[in-house]
């Protein structure tokens, strides 16, 4: 059994791209500490001593316990992106076979994620906050959907392909449900009825699997999610700032 | 003991050539062809690529003439996907560190490319974005770069995610190739290699220095190709 060092997650729990790494922490079945950083509240701190890019998740590789407001020691290595961190965990944790180890199933799970990038983000970014038509959300989870076997995961057994997806499929079903976001709600509505309609009963189905999963249960704190996501859209109301990286300017009142 | 490779390609692609480079690190034995991407065959898209690009490859299967692919054999796509599957394929090639931490900063490296650099490239190239863009974009690579050899020390993937593109930059700014004003290219070139940047230009060398770049880079042809392509582009 491999002895792995310290893993110290700075976390928070809006960010779908925390949820992947959580979700692959927890199907290795890791040992890891939390520390909580508020998103719309980011403390000065962070940005100083973790991360100067201010954004999460960083995960810390080694070193000693950390705690909030310390600077990870110079011996631990800070790690970087979702995509970049779920492939260092496979790495670690080559018994939790969090991708397959055959070459082609490899590929296509990574093909997958890749997909996830490129079709969803942008446009699901769009649609929650940028009024950008439902369709664009709705044909790229088409795209993906119709990359899923008939039944399971995306290549049979769960795998990091499946972190990186339905950490924002999850977060699009709690916002459409509970009308979430900065789109009119006849929108909303109407995405909602689609997302619920037999076009999707393949993708519902693999979001309920995934739901199944312990893993889900241990990373996912849904009513937390959902007030984080109402002050954001609140905030976003006021002051046109949609997260430390992206700002509107508020349409004239006029 | 791998199966049949095809790799379906294209001298003048960026993307393509990594997955040459890759190949030629492995030693690997594999069908390349040539798919003219002004002209492209009518059955590439419905039997090797849907989204007609390339690089692609046909993994598996019967033995095949290339234009002729096998329902049978697995169809994959996505340049650094390919890297990344040669990489297992062939784990002796060595172009995936093996230490956990050097292969996330490989990732890492790779993730800046294509984020921050290759559209800031495109940006200047295509559109006479502000150049400024540009070396902030190759300020930020070169301040991932340690003080000598590759990008992670040993070269990986994260090289040869880059090289290709480091090599047709610097062939579009010495031919004066791209919507900046004419004249500029040069000059761009001498100062994204020199001075400030002196550590990129070691590092362009010894990318170009790389047998398997070498032998996948027919800068003849890309220059040619270039010409042909983006000849025009200033005037549009």
């Amino acid at each position: 059994m491999a002895e792995h060092k310290r893993i110290t997650l700075y976390a928070a729990v809006d960010s779908p791209f925390v949820h992947r790494v959580r979700l692959a922490l927890e199907e290795a079945k890791a040992t890891y500490d939390i520390i909580w950083i508020d998103l719309l509240n980011k403390p000065e701190w962070y940005q100083e001593k973790v991360n100067p890019t201010g954004k999460i998740p960083v995960l810390v590789y080694g070193g000693p316990k950390l705690h909030a407001d310390e600077e990870p020691s110079p011996e631990a290595e800070r790690l970087t992106e979702s995509l970049v961190i779920l492939e260092f965990l496979v790495d670690i944790f080559p018994e939790a076979r969090l991708l397959p180890t055959d070459p082609v199933s490899r590929a296509r799970a990574r093909l997958f994620y890749e997909t996830v990038e490129t079709v969803t983000l942008q446009p699901f970014f769009r649609f929650i906050f940028l009024d950008a038509p439902a369709e664009t959300v709705l044909s790229a989870l088409e795209t993906l959907q119709a990359m899923l076997p008939p039944s399971g995961f995306v290549v049979g057994d769960w795998s990091i392909a499946d972190a990186a997806f339905v950490a924002i499929l999850i977060r699009l079903e709690v916002y459409l449900k509970n009308g979430l976001g900065a789109y009119r709600p006849e929108v909303g509505k109407e995405a909602l009825e689609a997302f619920e309609s037999p076009r999707f009963a393949r993708l519902r189905t693999y979001l309920e699997d995934n739901k199944a999963r312990p893993s889900m249960a241990k990373a996912f704190e849904e009513d937390a999610v959902k007030t984080k996501m109402q002050q954001r859209v609140e905030r976003f109301r006021k002051t046109g700032i949609v997260n430390g990286f992206f700002r509107l300017p508020l349409p004239s009142t006029e | 003991m791998p199966e049949r490779i095809t790799l379906y390609s294209a001298k003048i692609c960026p993307f393509a050539q990594r997955v040459e480079i890759a190949l030629a690190e492995a030693k690997a034995q594999f069908t390349r062809y040539e798919i003219d991407l002004q002209n492209k065959p009518e059955w590439y898209a419905p039997k090797v690529n849907p989204a007609s690009k390339v690089p692609a490859i046909a993994y598996g299967g019967p033995d095949v003439p290339p234009d002729q692919p096998s329902p049978e054999s697995v169809k994959l796509a996505e340049s650094l996907v390919l890297v990344e599957f040669v990489a297992d394929l062939f784990p002796e090639s060595g172009i995936l560190p093996s230490d956990p931490v050097t292969r996330a900063k490989a990732r890492f490296f790779i993730e800046g490319v294509s984020s921050k650099l290759i559209p800031a490239w495109y940006a200047y190239f295509l559109r006479n974005a502000p150049v400024e863009d540009f070396y902030s974009a190759l300020e930020y690579i070169q301040s991932l770069l340690p003080s000598d050899g590759f990008a992670v020390g040993q070269f990986s993937i994260a090289d040869i995610a880059i090289a290709p593109f480091i090599a047709r930059t610097r062939v579009s700014l010495l031919n004066e190739l791209g919507k900046y004003p004419e004249g500029n290219g040069k000059k761009v070139w001498e100062t994204a290699t020199t001075g400030k940047f002196a550590r990129i230009g070691k590092y362009a060398e010894d990318l170009f220095a790389r047998d398997s770049f070498k032998s996948t880079f027919d800068e003849a042809y890309v220059t040619q190709a270039f010409k042909q392509r983006f000849a025009n582009l200033r005037n549009q």
